[in-house]
């Protein structure tokens, strides 16, 4: 076949076409070669197969269909490439219409395929046959599943304890589905994973600016400051990895905070490596220097911090002036030396001079972003955004071009065809009463509030979420799943066995990414776009003309998709209507059928999505049809200073302007179709709401915060009990050097390797193959004195327990301090179980002493690919989780990553991967950490459990923020209190 | 050249008339190390695993608090002088008239003989269809338009490919106007791989120290046999910088026992007629002996059908063996050397032919065209060998000395057992060549080990076979060689005539010590990672 002939007809080659009328993707290299097919072309896309090449020329028919991937949070698009053939996916490759990640994607995009083609998937609805975790299973009709579950829930809402059921989510992957089909069931029932990852980061950024995310915009940035590693790990990988690149590459400075060398740590121009927790000392020490020597933007600090409200508070002798508050400002932070935070970081004081200078350099131009990192390693580690921001806040790089933005202007939610109210109810399980200002559940204590007799669950949902490997003490989870007692019935929704799926009532199979349908939007860039999964093969199978009413009629064996999971459930908890939740369910269009996806979907995307409507008619399409065809769609860009733009007249009626500032309104505030969660500062006395801030006499939108400015005081930590932490500061880690025995290291357990994605991308064999085992990275300071070379074995002791793990030695790692990657070390006792990534072992329990025991690694198998025979590598890594107990921020909410260890040569006994662990030495540091909060119902100012203004996931109504009266007794508590 | 050539003469309608250069840059001041390349060509290309196509070394460099991580996205070159063309038999590797070095893998017989001769270890043989193969640029992507698989999903835009005769392409202005390095630069093959940013700890393969215990920062290092573990072993870095390679792919050699038993039974098939010849010249047997008239053409046949043997069974296609000869690309050692064997095969057929019907004036007719071809057929592995441009122990000019040698060792050696049946006469002289062709060959052999090399791989090399991972065999072949000279001085110099067994024992030490010295030299010269 002539490749002439051939181009006439497929090329997509610039002239080619051009000249057919069609679009030209440019790629990297700016030449005539198109870096994707024509989208003109994606119904019947001709390629050549790359086998037979060049010997035949064997033309393979594709039709492209987009979808979103689901290995990590940044949500890239990604193109599947279906065989009009076979209707297989033939291969991923990014999605050039997606404005997040650009047609670019990292390692775990492509390797999408080895998800969906994994011999080793669950198929088919599975129940538990023998005792809970003896790895005994009968495949379940759905039917049969369903019903008892529903039956489940049913029983306990009409027998008023709603909230023992409980949907458990790790990687959320979507905006707001979920949390609205638990609120049609009137429970508060979400638990998140967000305390074991971001919650120190979310509350720094949430006590400046009422939102708990950053957006910083690298690509137009002078200065970037990372307190993390974003360009192999993070949120947002690849769309921000590309951004610090194009950065760079036009003369930006990297500034990088990580205690190893990181790829990230090796790209930055200033590597900063500090001892873990002294992150917030060298900020504030930065801080100082743009104060001490007026470098900061002293107008925007005027018009936008809160200083008013903190002379008043803090200072009310003195002038109400903004010069009374730069001459505190200055005290305030005048011992944060260089020499202060080089004495506690170990790093040099010049080193941080040095930093400080660029920082100073970079103007409104500063981008900063941490996120897990040091946020979520140390006790106070939520100070770290909070001082990392304060750099933002000092030089006005704050929502401007290449500075940081709060992330709600730069994500759009769509609202949903219904909104059911707010839960009426509040769940003390995963609100308990001594973290009021937790910025998200604390689920990672859940086994423990349980093991208090506080509460109970009826039904247990886990989703995308692997508790007893992901989090802490997992020993201690698996003595609460298997307590009948304490759970009643617990559902693992996976696509892929797991370690909490194990031990399991109902393991249900759940499709992977191209598998499923979600909608999302993520803070990736100045802009606003949402982002469209889909399963492949359906919409597919709908483009050839089929009707597809189920995604299981396209999915590999059973395997289904929450969205219609939970439709179908709320249905059969709710068959007649009469609990007032099928309603939540119904379509619209044909009333008294079940809302259909494509209904759910078609109603947001003609509703709520500003400029769509008119972009898929322009295309003549149906809105519905533009995004199964494109996958994206990018509402604004360049939002800019939202916080400048003055409140229009329409929405100001009897306005009050408080002390401070804060304008309040009548007006009702006009219909938004974005619902992105901000944070809901309180009504004014007579019940105005919030509407603004005054700023030099303009009412100008401001901020979500209560004052409407940046909070550099915080009144809300102050009323709560937290007035010495209520502005930037710096608070000593758990793992500070003086709170460390003299044999005691630091170990950083949370890094990220870059092709690897928690307990989510086992089932990927290219990724296994380039990542499988996580060596303890140790400096040959502290190996060569144990006479400790790498692949030899060393026994790390915690609070709890210890493990057995092998030495990686390096100098890429501060002495003093060992990291682990918690990306490896996945198990499974017998039976199922993922067998390219998952050592086999023994667990063995006498009382509260757990041991477990690896029997054997990984080793060559057969199966339908025949690549699982040619698995090379033995070795998976070992579970360091199961050795930590649970260290929450008693602020924050945080757990506090970083352990206190102490690092030996392996001894005789030992074996590698050997891990043993005392559950109820466990349980003795959860009740030391417990000890350091400030419960609300001492501390509350007004009577309730929580700042209303604060965000929450599923938010109640705002009776059950009240606090029980304390004047009857109370009854033993439960869940649903 | 390939039959699909002709018709590549113009990609997918490029912006210029002129002859396209496809060439790229990898920029590792943009590349972060996400590996995302080698798992989308993985994806591309359907490469299985255990192998790859591209992939991302890193080397971690430097002393906290000053350290970094160097990324090197390693695979093929595109050389424009591509070995791995000039050293494949059938054409199967071949380069396009736009510079992509391209294979048909229909037609790979599976010799590995690309794999020995490429300087960058960037081929390997599919698992699954046991043909060579490697990265082409995705030349069936350039055809239909589209970038390749790695330039399109690089996070960085780390990967650019462009044509270098086009001065508007991003690729040629990189190269042109900023400092980029290609590797290995000495082996003069002039590669169109250009990296921007690389660091010179990646770029050298004998850089970086190899870490202990198997295993790199979150993968193990692989281990099986023929195995050629990435970086070197400490103390043997070739910079003085720290450098620890922290990420790398599992390497094999090409050519295992199969070809170090070739070249011994090649050397007894040239060996044997060579020695006859040189007894016949010098009178001590005559043209009707039975050496000359049975055991020459008999042992010499048996001992090149076994090399033809193994030749073929060391194919991953050994169906395809014929291609060799109907599809020759002569520029291969490979097929000069079937081509030799196939002839010297046909003189000792014709010579047995003569055996049989009592021609003799045709086999001493053959005698001149037999040497020489017995001659080529010795020393033509050296060429093949050379052809290994990155092998540097086996850039040696004097290797095809040191295989002429070991042939005639090895027929001297072979005879030595018949003369004693047939024409004891023809002992003392054969051992006479046995002992001093071995005392040669060992001279030679002390040179090789001794003097200073010049490069580091070839000095590696030495290292690993007389005190590495094949000194056990080495010394064995050289111990018994060197057992076979005393022997053999001892039978001529003390016992006037020989005894029973005694020369039948300088056989076997001979024959034994050459194998086991063969083996550990073909296995050395390849034990040396060259990415």
């Amino acid at each position: 076949m002539d490749t002439k002939a051939l181009n006439q007809r497929v090329s997509a080659a610039r002239r080619d076409a051009e000249a057919r009328g069609e679009t030209f993707y440019p790629g990297p290299s700016r030449i005539h070669l198109a870096s994707f097919p024509p989208k003109e072309r994606w119904d019947d896309w001709v390629e050549l197969d790359s086998k037979a090449w060049p010997g035949r020329r064997v033309e393979k028919r594709y039709m492209l269909v987009p979808t979103t991937c689901f290995n990590c949070e940044s949500a890239c698009g990604l193109l599947a490439y279906v065989d009009r053939e076979t209707l297989q996916v033939r291969k991923f490759e990014g999605n050039p219409e997606h404005p997040g990640s650009r047609g670019r994607n990292c390692a775990k995009g492509p390797a999408t395929l080895n998800q969906i083609t994994d011999p080793d998937r669950i198929l088919y609805p599975l129940k538990r046959a023998g005792r809970r975790g003896e790895g005994k299973w009968v495949q379940v009709s759905w039917n049969e599943a369903l019903d008892d579950i529903a039956a489940r829930i049913r029983r306990a809402i009409t027998e008023g304890r709603g909230n023992e059921v409980m949907y458990h989510v790790g990687r959320p992957g979507e905006d707001g589905f979920t949390e609205r089909v638990l609120a049609a069931w009137g429970v508060d029932g979400h638990n998140s994973h967000t305390n074991v990852c971001s919650s120190g980061g979310r509350a720094g950024y949430h006590f400046w600016m009422g939102v708990d995310r950053p957006s910083p915009d690298h690509a137009n940035a002078r200065v970037m400051l990372l307190v993390s590693s974003h360009l192999e790990a993070g949120h947002y990988f690849n769309p921000h990895a590309q951004r610090v690149i194009e950065a760079k590459q036009q003369g930006a400075k990297l500034i990088v905070f990580d205690t190893r060398l990181s790829n990230t740590a090796t790209h930055a121009d200033h590597w900063i490596a500090p001892h873990p927790g002294s992150e917030a000392a060298i900020l504030l020490a930065i801080a100082s220097y743009l104060i001490r020597r007026g470098l900061y933007d002293r107008e925007f600090v005027r018009r936008w911090w809160n200083w008013e409200e903190y002379l008043a508070c803090e200072h009310p002798e003195r002038p109400a002036t903004f010069e009374t508050f730069e001459e505190i400002l200055r005290g305030l932070y005048a011992s944060y030396t260089f020499e202060f935070a080089s004495q506690e970081s170990g790093v040099d004081a010049a080193a941080l001079e040095d930093v400080a200078r660029t920082v100073a350099s970079a103007g409104t131009r500063l981008s900063t972003h941490t996120w897990r990192s040091a946020a979520a390693g140390n006790l106070g580690g939520w100070q770290v955004p909070r001082t990392l921001f304060l750099l933002n806040a000092l030089l006005g790089a704050v929502a401007t071009e290449g500075g940081t933005y709060p992330n709600a202007w730069n994500k759009y939610v769509p609202k949903p065809i219904y909104v059911p109210p707010h839960p009426t109810t509040w769940n003390g399980l995963t609100w308990p009463i001594e973290y009021p200002l937790a910025i998200n559940e604390l689920s990672f204590l859940l086994p423990h509030l349980l093991k208090d007799g506080r509460g109970h669950l009826e039904v247990y949902f886990t989703r995308v979420y692997n508790p007893v490997w992901t989090n802490p003490d997992g020993f201690s989870w698996i003595e609460m799943l298997t307590d009948e007692r304490l759970v009643g019935c617990s559902v693992a929704l996976t696509p892929t066995w797991n370690e909490t799926a194990f031990f399991a009532d109902y393991v249900l199979p759940m499709g992977h990414g191209p598998e499923r349908h979600d909608l999302h939007s993520y803070e990736q860039y100045d802009g606003q776009w949402i982002g469209f999964r889909q399963p492949v093969l359906r919409a597919a199978r709908e483009r050839l003309g089929e009707r597809v009413t189920d995604t299981r009629q396209t999915n590999p064996g059973e395997v289904w998709e929450e969205n219609e999971f939970w439709i179908e459930l709320s249905w059969r908890i709710d068959p007649d209507g009469s609990l007032g939740i099928r309603k939540y369910f119904e379509s619209q269009r044909e009333p008294g059928a079940r809302l259909a996806v494509d209904e759910y979907y078609a109603h947001i995307f003609e509703h709520s999505v500003p400029g769509l409507p008119e972009r898929a008619a322009a295309e003549g399409l149906t809105p519905l049809g533009f995004m199964r065809r494109y996958g994206a769609f990018e509402i604004t860009r360049k939002v800019g200073a939202l916080y400048e733009t003055p409140v229009p007249l329409a929405e100001l009626q009897d306005v009050h302007v408080s002390r401070f500032g804060r304008a309040y309104t009548r007006a009702a505030k006009p219909p938004d179709p974005n619902i992105v969660p901000l944070g809901s500062p309180e009504p004014d006395a007579e019940g105005r709401r919030p509407v603004g801030v005054r700023v030099d006499g303009e009412i100008l939108r401001g901020f979500p915060t209560p004052s409407g400015r940046l909070e550099f005081y915080s009144r809300t930590l102050v009323e709560w009990g937290w007035s010495e932490c209520a502005l930037p500061t710096y608070l000593r880690s758990h793992v500070h050097p003086g709170a460390l025995e003299h044999d005691q290291m630091v170990l950083i357990s949370t890094f990220r390797l870059p092709v690897q994605i928690h307990t989510r991308s086992a089932n990927s064999k290219w990724l296994d193959e380039i990542a499988h085992t996580n060596p303890l990275w140790i400096h040959p300071r502290d190996a060569d004195p144990m006479r400790l070379r790498t692949g030899d074995l060393v026994r790390v002791e915690t609070e709890i327990g210890h493990f057995v793990v092998k030495a990686w030695v390096t100098e890429g790692i501060r002495p003093g301090v060992v990291a682990c990657s918690h990306h490896m070390g996945r198990w499974k006792v017998q039976g199922a179980g993922q067998r390219q990534a998952m050592a086999t072992v023994t667990l063995g329990r006498a009382e509260d002493r757990w041991e477990l025991r690896r029997e054997r690694g990984v080793a060559p198998y057969a199966s339908v690919d025949p690549d699982t025979l040619r698995i090379w590598w033995t070795d998976v890594g070992v579970h360091q989780n199961l050795t930590f107990p649970v260290h929450p921020d008693p602020i924050s909410g945080q757990h506090c990553w970083h352990q206190a260890v102490r690092v030996r040569p392996a001894g005789p006994g030992d074996r590698y991967g050997d891990i043993a662990v005392s559950t109820q030495r466990a349980h003795e540091v959860y009740a030391k950490w417990l000890a350091l909060t400030k419960p609300a119902e001492r501390h509350s100012p007004d009577g309730t459990r929580r700042p209303y203004w604060l965000m929450r996931p599923l938010r109640p109504s705002r009776d059950a923020y009240r606090l029980p009266d304390r004047r009857t007794p109370e009854p033993a508590p439960v869940a649903g209190e | 050249m390939h039959p699909a050539v002709a018709k590549v003469d113009h990609i997918a309608s490029g912006p210029t008339p002129r002859p396209a250069k496809w060439a790229k840059v990898i920029d590792h001041t943009r590349c972060v190390g996400c590996h995302a390349c080698t798992v989308a060509c993985k994806s591309e290309n359907e490469v299985p695993l255990g192998v790859t196509r591209t992939y991302v070394k890193s080397v971690d460099v430097g002393v906290f608090p000053q350290a970094r991580r160097a990324f090197q996205v390693t695979r093929c070159n595109q050389c424009d002088d591509a070995p791995c063309a000039t050293a494949c038999p059938t054409s199967a590797m071949f380069v396009r008239p736009d510079g992509i070095v391209d294979f048909d893998k229909s037609i790979c017989i599976g010799c590995k003989a690309c794999i020995a001769a490429c300087p960058y270890d960037a081929i390997f043989i599919n698992p699954e269809d046991h043909a060579a193969e490697k990265c082409n640029f995705c030349a069936h992507r350039l055809d239909v338009g589209l970038e390749p698989a790695c330039v399109v999903v690089c996070p960085t835009e780390a990967i650019l490919v462009g044509d270098l005769s086009d001065p508007t392409s991003r690729v040629a202005q990189i190269v042109h106007r900023e400092p980029v390095t290609v590797r290995r630069p000495e082996k003069d093959t002039q590669p169109k791989l250009f990296y921007r940013g690389a660091h010179q700890a990646t770029l050298d393969p004998l850089a970086a120290r190899r870490p202990d215990g198997g295993l790199y920062m979150w993968s193990e290092q692989g281990t099986g046999p023929g195995d050629v573990p990435a970086g070197v072993a400490a103390p043997w870095n070739n910079t003085s910088a720290a450098a620890l390679l922290s990420y790398d792919v599992p390497h094999t050699a090409p050519w295992h026992w199969r070809v170090s038993l070739y070249t011994w039974t090649k050397g007894i098939a040239a060996g044997t007629y060579l020695v006859l010849l040189g007894l016949l010249l010098g009178g001590v047997v005559s043209w009707s002996s039975a050496l000359w008239v049975w055991v020459a053409p008999v042992v010499c046949g048996v001992a090149l059908a076994a090399t033809g043997g193994l030749l073929v069974a060391d194919l991953k296609h050994p169906e395809r063996f014929y291609l060799i000869f109907t599809r020759p690309q002569w520029g291969s050692w490979l097929v000069r050397g079937a081509f030799i064997i196939a002839a010297y095969s046909l003189v000792l057929a014709l010579h047995f032919v003569g055996s049989l019907f009592g021609w003799r004036d045709l086999q001493r007719a053959l005698g001149a065209p037999g040497a020489v071809l017995a001659v080529l057929c010795a020393v033509y592995t050296a060429y093949l060998f050379a052809q290994a441009k990155a092998r540097d122990l086996w850039q040696n000019p004097l290797l095809p000395l040191h295989l002429l040698l070991q042939a005639l060792i090895a027929g001297a050696a072979i005879l030595l057992p018949f003369a004693g049946r047939l024409e004891p006469a023809a002992v003392p002289p054969l051992l006479g060549i046995v002992g001093a062709a071995s005392l040669a060959h060992l001279l030679l052999v002390l040179g090789e080990t001794t003097l200073p090399h010049g490069t580091a791989h070839a000095r590696l090399a030495v290292r690993e076979m007389t005190a590495g991972r094949f000194r056990t065999v080495f010394w064995t072949g050289v111990g018994l060689g060197a057992l076979a000279v005393l022997v053999a001085a001892a039978v001529l110099g003390v016992l006037a005539t020989p005894i029973a067994g005694s020369a039948a024992a300088v056989a076997a030490l001979a024959l034994v010590g050459l194998l086991a010295y063969e083996h550990a030299y073909v296995q050395a010269g390849q034990c040396v990672p060259l990415a």
